[in-house]
């Protein structure tokens, strides 16, 4: 039930000014914590606005989207969905900086695979990614309690998938339109894109498969307008039309700015830039990361070496039976 | 009949007190020392009939007429096959037909009646039961389930016993220690004859010891097997147990849809829902899966949260 879900209650926004304020703010916190020697007036020469990591993050999202499709065994929708949901969350109050969005990305899917149920284990997993596999699945393994810890454990997420189908059913049953299913790809569709804007943090899936369908019928020069404001609020949802006229609308102009496409040579400049910024903490191919995950190991073993050496001093006293205890040769 | 002897080596209980006769399928007994030294390799023949036997099937004679063993072993072998229960009969003379046909069948084979004819009955009777004799290998009969009961009922009645006599015990030992004591004291500051005290006393300690033994035993309503007295029927039912706590109230949860009110479950069958909505198969209707659930939970997807807006707490 969406109403009473974490979804709602903690990962809904007002706007997308609301959005790009929280992400502002994280860019500034990951600059201030992390350049302190770095003045004020060249602070962007060297890090990315916050401008930089929306375009990072958009590019992220259309590799996510490009990994899943093409993922072995074919992968469900909702699957899809729900890793886009934590890719994006993840990415609002954490800096592209501090984390790469190349290591976030599977690691969302990995995530969303198990919470949809889609059972893939981690060899199958990264049997879909290029280049060393050990270390793929190293970083997954690695990354998936920070990733689960900044979602805040809402993992459960309500994708537009199910409520297209409901739609469906319910104008089939109440509805005047002629053969609804081939509103099918059309919505499909949609959802797809839609998937790629920030429409998913700010209305519920109902709203966006209402979207879907409202679009797939104008693309086939239906009018379903009779069906929503007749059937779907007719009793007593008057009053309420026109939050969800205002919805549809955000969201279907939202939808074809999805695809705005950006310069190659941006790109290629912007990895560079980040190669550059990323914290050097969290970069697998860092001497600091090797360090620091040696440094636990060897922390580990510390920690084991006090205690045993702990539990040899107390048997020793309670058995009194130290080594210089024992009977001296003379 | 204290003499009997091995047939082969002719060694005889007084010769060899440690004697122990073994007994295989065939009814002929061997001394343990003749089993051993013929059956080295693990199987070999029966020196009185040459029937090929195994070792390992050799076991401790009990009764004295090797043809008993026999029989006992045949019937084991008999019985693992005709393991039907009274409860399998519609009518007692079909049940007792079936007993008298397994007696017919055990007396043959002892015997050596027709033993090929009768073994080729017994294979029938496998071919065609076989089901049926797999289900109720299984199955204990209810015989055998009271009989385990009564057994732990008595284990625990015993141990209650037990018990309660060690306390007795104790009990007793302590009353004689007081009283010896009281009797000290009495003697030690009391002014009155000692002769008479001592008297007194044990006239009390006799009183107490009538009164113990005229104490009326416990009414016995049971055998010591547990069996109650009576003709009641005897029942295996356990009672009821009762839950004496305030009843479950169901509340049912009520969700703000935010959004149209969905339709309710009876509209999803009345209306027309169901006639767009793929069947449920055979399979998933028995894991409890109902097409009404999924259509009906699609709908509610689709129309909760449709209110939903952020933009007015701001």
């Amino acid at each position: 039930m969406f109403p009473t879900s974490s979804q709602c209650k903690y990962w809904m926004f007002s706007s997308e000014d609301e959005l790009n304020n929280l992400r502002d703010a994280t860019n500034a916190t990951h600059i201030q914590l992390y350049g302190r020697n770095v003045s004020e007036s060249s602070k962007y020469e060297v890090f990315l606005t916050p401008e930089e990591e929306k375009i990072m993050v958009k590019r992220y999202e259309l590799h996510l989207r490009d990994f899943c499709k093409r993922f072995q065994p074919p992968m469900p929708r909702c699957v899809i969905g729900t890793a886009f949901h934590y890719f994006k969350r993840f990415y609002i109050y954490n800096s592209v900086m501090n984390y790469h969005p190349k290591e976030i990305m599977v690691t969302c899917i990995y995530l969303a695979s198990k919470v949809e149920e889609f059972n893939v284990s981690i060899q199958q997993f990264v049997a879909n990614i290029k280049g060393d596999r050990e270390k793929a699945s190293d970083i997954i393994l690695n990354n998936e309690l920070l990733l689960m810890e900044q979602l805040n454990f809402h993992l459960a997420i309500h994708n537009p998938y199910r409520p297209v189908e409901g739609l469906l059913i319910d104008i089939k049953t109440r509805g005047s339109l002629h053969d609804p299913e081939r509103l099918r790809p059309g919505t499909e569709q949609f959802l797809e894109r839609v998937l790629l804007t920030d429409a998913i943090l700010l209305y519920s899936p109902s709203q966006v498969a209402l979207a879907a369908v409202l679009h797939a019928a104008s693309k086939l020069q239906e009018n379903l307008d009779s069906y929503v404001t007749e059937i779907l609020f007719g009793e007593g949802g008057r009053d309420k039309l026109e939050i969800l006229i205002d919805a549809v609308r955000a969201i279907r102009s939202m939808e074809k700015m999805a695809d705005a496409a950006t310069d190659k040579n941006l790109i290629k400049l912007l990895d560079k830039k980040l190669e550059k910024c990323r914290n050097p903490e969290n970069n697998p191919d860092s001497d600091i990361y090797k360090k620091k995950m040696q440094a636990m190991l060897d922390e580990d073993d510390d920690l084991y070496y006090a205690i045993s050496q702990q539990n040899q001093i107390r048997d020793n006293s309670t058995l009194n039976m130290s080594v210089s205890a024992s009977p001296e040769v003379p | 009949m204290d003499d009997f002897a091995c047939p082969r080596c002719r060694t005889t209980k007084f010769q060899n007190p440690s004697l122990k006769m073994m007994v295989n399928v065939c009814g002929h007994g061997l001394c343990e020392s003749c089993v051993d030294l013929l059956f080295l390799k693990g199987s070999g023949n029966c020196p009185d009939c040459k029937i090929p036997l195994r070792r390992n099937n050799f076991r401790v004679q009990l009764f004295e007429d090797a043809t008993v063993e026999k029989e006992v072993d045949i019937r084991k072998r008999v019985l693992r096959d005709y393991n039907k229960k009274e409860e399998d009969f519609a009518t007692l003379a079909e049940y007792n037909n079936y007993l008298e046909e397994v007696e017919t069948i055990v007396y043959n084979l002892t015997n050596n009646i027709d033993v090929v004819n009768t073994n080729k009955k017994i294979e029938q009777y496998k071919k065609e039961n076989r089901e049926q004799i797999q289900k109720n290998k299984g199955r204990l009969g209810r015989d055998e389930y009271e009989l385990e009961e009564l057994l732990e009922l008595e284990k625990h009645i015993n141990e209650a016993r037990k018990q309660e006599i060690l306390l007795e015990e104790t009990e007793a030992k302590k009353k004689r220690i007081q009283r010896k004591e009281a009797l000290i004291d009495e003697l030690m500051f009391s002014n009155t004859d000692a002769k008479n005290i001592v008297n007194t006393f044990a006239q009390q300690a006799k009183e107490e010891q009538e009164e113990e033994a005229k104490k009326p035993p416990s009414k016995v309503t049971k055998f010591s097997t547990g069996i109650e007295f009576g003709r009641k029927t005897h029942t295996t039912f356990l009672p009821v147990p009762t839950d004496d706590g305030p009843l479950y109230e169901y509340v049912p949860i009520i969700v703000d849809p935010d959004g149209p009110q969905p339709p309710l479950d009876k509209d999803i069958t009345t209306k027309g829902f169901m006639s767009h909505v793929r069947a449920e198969t055979e399979q998933e209707r028995a894991g409890g899966f109902k097409t009404t659930i999924a259509c009906m939970r699609a709908l509610q997807e689709a129309m909760m949260g449709l209110y939903h807006t952020k933009r007015s707490q701001y």
